[in-house]
């Protein structure tokens, strides 16, 4: 089995799919002799040449628009939007736009497109350049949105958002980038919708998305060695979300703690809380646990930002609360 | 706007059912699912839950027999005002009260949940809901979770003498007052007329009566071999007596049958009801597609129904579809016995105590544990030969009980 970073497992995905699939193409801001600002695009020029590896000007709006038109017209463009918080930009063409066309048109519309985007703190970048948004397209019915928190995930899951037939919002996560993992030979697609149970347990799940689902895991370990049994899943695809995979393990563990970068308020977590709640509410021997950003502007200082983002030791806190041992 | 609270149909060909007591009393607050009153029907005694969420505004029969579908409460905002039930007496909150405060008394030494301050006790939703599958009264409990909630291992820590406790001082509550030196009036349940309809009713039957012994070293063995390997449940004759009879009938599926004024029924299954002395009478829960169920799983199946027919928890569906039952009198030493026919099952089998008694050996003799079945097999549905093959396939398996796999 091939050991990719997560950088690479999306390179991989692009450039495979290009490569078998004319259809198929990127765009963004300094993708291409740049290589992205991230550098997951990089080498992808010189392959597939500048009609396929598009820069484009610095307007996330005009080249969100461009890229829903090239999909309505038939093609499979994956567009970068730099940073997360740019799609702010984008919103008017990915939430008015391509989330509804195939509504609108009563299905003689298809929107094949993908948004590749990529945020989080643990670097200082600031306010403006690390949230995590992910919350706020989920909210919105049209759009499938992914969030996937290894190698193997992230390369089989863009490859079902590239055919997927409606717009794909998919997020990546900057500090993940570097972190390696084994990867299938060939390409396996992971289908949209389908939760990844990380680790088994008795005594708590914690469900988590993104970084949070290696500091999950780091916190289950050090849970173990206290006798507390953690389960850890992501859901990989927060909509359509796989709720049937986190219910049944709460209703095994009878607790759960939910986990993510973003903040907690109207987080993700507040919408997989209301679910455990309501199809999971007789099982429960404990309320629900949140763990998330502080409420606050991302801070420059790195010790600032290291106190309002959530980390291991938090997770393990609420794991511990969850079973009464804080 | 008030929703009314109508007694429920629990089962097929329910007409009437009596309220027992209530669980809440008037101007409480009810959520929708909460337990609200226990009705006693000719099979169970069951809890009612509320289908609205509300205050309890007005209970308009406290105890009795009621026809189903009718009006029996009310349920909506404090304050509102409720229609008038006509015939019907207001019904008095006392009982209730009553309970609360005995039990209260009752508990004072123990270190018991503190409701917080609106007189809600702290507990989670799956303690709640273990709490109630068991009939464990939560203000009898201590809570050991954050703030001193109630969680599931408080519940299920609780000693079941608890429970007991609480029935018992419900049961003298109702008990009705009896002058000395006079006979006794103990007024029918509906179980009681129940048992007494059925039995007579099985009595115009024409039966016949076979009976074989077996030796039972190997199940003994078998038993505790089982009891070492699952100390979850303590497994018993009667789980393995299931499952031997539950293959027997499947091997003779003439017996596992019913009669009927057109035909008779064959049953796809082995649906074993075994008669249990509840306090409140005679029940026979059913243990359903025993001959799919390892003993096992039989055993779990069965510590369950048994549990819940001694704390009066059985549902209406865990009474129904029997197609064949299981007396077992042998701990009381009776050494056989001819049980009467459960109708409309054309067998039961009586089961005597496992007792040791010389037995001929290979021409010689030896002391083995022997037990006697007795078998009534209804004569219109399944004629002798069949009724003895199943028999003789129980005993050998009792005997040999790798004969049952």
């Amino acid at each position: 089995m091939p050991e990719l970073t997560y950088r690479e497992a999306v390179r991989d995905a692009l450039s495979t799919a290009m490569r078998q699939d004319d259809d198929v193409f990127i765009m963004g801001e300094d993708i291409a002799e740049m290589g992205g600002s991230m550098g997951v695009t990089a080498g992808m020029l010189e392959e597939f040449g500048s009609e396929r590896v598009r820069n484009t000007p610095i307007s996330e709006m005009a080249l969100a628009g461009a890229a829903i038109g090239a999909a309505m017209q038939g093609m499979r463009p994956v567009a970068e939007i730099m940073y997360e918080d740019f799609m702010t930009l984008a919103a008017e063409q990915v939430v008015n736009q391509a989330a509804k066309l195939r509504y609108m048109s009563g299905g003689q519309l298809t929107v094949p497109v993908v948004f590749r985007t990529q945020g989080g703190a643990g670097w200082s970048p600031g306010a403006q350049h690390a949230q995590q948004l992910e919350a706020w397209f989920v909210h919105i019915p049209g759009l499938k949105v992914v969030f996937a928190s290894t190698p193997e995930d992230v390369r089989g899951l863009l490859w079902s958002a590239i055919y997927d037939d409606n717009p794909v919002v998919f997020f990546e996560h900057r500090t993940l980038y570097p972190i390696k993992g084994d990867v299938p030979t060939e390409i396996e697609p992971i289908p949209i919708g389908r939760a990844r149970v990380h680790r088994q347990g008795e005594d708590v799940t914690v469900i988590a998305t993104g970084r949070l689902v290696h500091a999950s895991l780091e916190a289950a370990e050090k849970a173990e060695s206290d006798g507390i049994s953690v389960e850890v899943v992501d859901p990989r695809t927060l909509q359509p979300l796989d709720e049937e995979t986190l219910v049944s393990s709460v209703k095994k563990t009878n607790r759960a703690v939910v986990a993510h970068e973003a903040v907690t308020r109207m987080g993700f977590g507040a919408e997989v809380a209301a679910v455990l709640q309501y199809r999971a509410f007789d099982w429960l021997d404990a309320p629900i646990e949140r763990v998330g950003a502080k409420f606050s502007p991302l801070p420059f200082a790195p010790v600032m930002e290291n106190f309002v983002v959530p980390h291991a030791a938090d997770v393990l806190d609420a794991i511990k609360r969850t079973v009464g041992k804080a | 706007m008030a929703t009314e609270v109508i007694l429920p149909r629990l089962g097929q060909g329910m007409e009437s059912g009596t309220i027992v007591r209530w669980l809440k009393s008037e101007g409480e607050p009810v959520a929708k699912g909460e337990p609200l009153f226990e009705l006693d029907t000719d099979k169970v005694t069951q809890e009612v839950e509320a289908e609205a969420s509300g205050v309890l505004l007005k209970i308009a029969v406290s105890a009795g027999e009621v026809p189903v579908g009718e009006t029996v409460a009310f349920i909506g905002e404090a304050g509102e005002d409720v229609p008038e039930v006509a015939g019907i007496a207001p019904a008095s909150p006392a009982p209730v009260e009553a309970r609360n405060s005995l039990l209260q008394a009752k508990e004072e030494p123990a270190p018991v949940a503190t409701p917080s301050g609106n007189g809600r006790i702290k507990a989670s939703p799956l303690a709640r809901r273990l709490a109630r599958e068991r009939g464990i009264d939560l203000a009898t409990l201590r809570g050991t979770g954050p703030e001193g909630r109630i969680v599931a291992d408080d519940v299920s820590g609780a000693e079941a003498g608890t429970t007991v406790e609480a029935a018992a001082s419900n049961s003298l509550l109702q008990a009705a007052p009896v002058p000395s030196g006079q006979v006794e009036r103990v007024p029918l349940t509906n179980i009681r007329r129940t048992i007494a309809r059925r039995l007579t009713e099985a009595w115009q039957i024409p039966v016949f009566q076979l009976q074989a012994s077996a030796d039972m070293t190997r199940v003994n063995a078998l038993v505790a071999r089982l009891r070492e390997r699952d100390p979850d449940v303590r497994i018993t004759v009667t789980d393995v007596l299931t499952k031997v009879c539950a293959q027997a009938l499947m091997r003779h599926r003439e017996v596992n049958a019913e009669f009927t004024e057109e035909a008779i029924l064959i049953h796809p299954s082995a649906n074993v009801g075994l008669a249990v002395a509840a306090p409140q009478g005679l029940v026979v829960p059913v243990i359903h597609g025993a001959e799919r169920l390892s003993v096992v799983e039989i055993a779990h199946v069965r510590a369950d129904l048994v549990g819940r027919a001694r704390e009066n928890k059985l549902r209406a569906e865990d009474l129904e579809g029997g197609t064949f039952t299981i007396s077992n009198l042998g701990m009381f030493a009776v050494q056989s016995f001819t049980a009467v026919l459960n109708p409309p099952q054309a067998a039961i089998v009586a089961v005597g105590a496992t007792e040791d008694r010389v037995v001929p050996v290979a021409g010689g003799t030896a002391v083995r544990p022997m037990v006697t079945l007795t078998g009534t097999f209804d004569h219109r549905a399944v004629d002798g030969a069949p009724a003895a093959a199943f028999l003789q396939s129980s005993k050998e398996s009792l005997e040999d009980p790798g004969l049952a796999l």
